[in-house]
């Protein structure tokens, strides 16, 4: 009876591990065009915000590049042109840095 | 019709210029609300033209259809008063849309051009409403970036005819606006931006019957300095429209101000 518990403790350990290994982490640099006031970019935060596994970061409104943090979730091109097209802007690019 | 009731009505053709997001706080600007987007907007505004005053206080709501096409409602309430009395009660509520049917975006700039469309029911009191269902139709350029604003915008009003046979003169409105951000602010910063608009009317004379209102209609040019004070997803705007020139027809007072104030959250 010990011994299965010990081996159903050892399997639930690493089962978690592994789980924890394989979330996928990152931090996404979008570059935006047509950000030229805050208060109209704000749909901007709502829309990534409303999207499960990916919390807005902040916004570099000088350089036009939008800061995002995902976990186990990817972003495609062309998801993020219709995202910024819904909240009135032009999706340019991505940087995709992995935590 | 009472001769106060006369005056009234043509006092109170004013436009309410719905103003979403960043557009001048008199004048017609081409922004719209993000794609599902809501945009509550609390406001008050007042007049004195000789002993004529107005004074309304609004609800305006506005949905993002999508990220270039909004439309809304506006719910008036109105204060009007003459040297003969005052009347007061809900005014007529204005249905609106806007399409953004072009915009170029570039690093820290947008330009975009929109089409406006109102329509001013007939639904408000007997005290407070024009008694008519009228129609505006707007085109409004803005270029933005993030130390300069230009708007530029053009209003055409065809009001209709009342059950006394009173029609009041289609107007047509003409807007150029600067605006200008003295500091430049992070996203979670408050935000302000001066502007100073220049706003022209230029209204037909009035008709009762087929006989013109001989104290009706003109033209009047104002300027407007203007403030928009922003904050992540709210905003206050306000602005005083100073009269600098009038030509109106007949005997009829000219405006000495007009004034603005709207709260503005986008949810």
């Amino acid at each position: 009876m010990h011994n299965i518990k010990t081996f159903l403790f050892t399997l639930t350990l690493f089962a978690s591990l592994n789980a924890v290994a394989l979330a996928d982490d990152a931090v996404y640099s979008i570059r935006v065009d047509g950000l030229a006031c805050p208060y109209c970019a704000y749909g901007i935060e709502k829309k990534l915000n409303a999207i499960e596994g990916v919390r807005f970061r902040d916004m570099d409104l000088e350089k036009g590049i939008v800061t995002v943090e995902t976990h186990d979730v990817t972003l495609s091109d062309e998801q993020l042109k219709q995202l910024f097209q819904d909240a009135g802007f032009t999706y340019r690019s991505k940087q995709v840095t992995q935590q | 019709m009472k001769p106060v009731r006369l005056v009234i009505l043509l006092a109170s053709c004013g436009l309410s210029a719905s103003a979403l997001a960043h557009d001048p706080v008199f004048g017609l600007g081409p922004h719209v609300l993000f794609k599902e987007g809501v945009e509550i907007a609390p406001e008050a505004r007042t007049g004195k033209a000789g002993d004529n005053r107005e004074s309304e206080f609004g609800l305006e709501l506005t949905y993002g259809l999508t990220g270039d096409w909004a439309a809304g409602i506006s719910l008036p309430y109105e204060r009007n008063s003459t040297g003969a009395g005052s009347q007061s009660g809900q005014g007529d509520a204005i249905i609106f849309t806007k399409y953004r049917f072009w915009r170029e975006d570039s690093p820290g700039a947008q330009q975009s051009m929109s089409l406006a469309l109102k329509l001013k029911t007939n639904t408000g009191d007997n005290a407070t409403s024009t008694g008519t269902t009228d129609y505006i139709t707007g085109l409004a350029y803005g270029y933005e970036s993030r130390s300069w604003y230009r708007w530029a915008a053009l209003r055409y009003r065809i009001n209709g005819t009342d059950d006394a046979g009173l029609k009041r003169g289609d107007r047509m409105l003409f807007d150029l606006v600067g605006g200008y951000r003295p500091k430049l602010t992070g996203y979670r910063e408050p935000d302000t931006v001066w502007l100073l608009e220049l706003n022209g009317e230029f209204s037909q004379r009035a008709e009762l019957g087929n006989i013109t209102v001989a104290n009706t209609g003109g033209n009047q040019w104002f300027v407007s300095p203007g403030i928009f004070w922003t904050l992540r997803n709210f905003a206050i705007k306000a602005g005083i429209q100073i009269p600098v020139a009038s030509d109106l027809n007949g005997n009829q007072s000219e405006a000495d101000y007009r004034a603005r104030l709207i709260l503005e959250w986008h949810l």
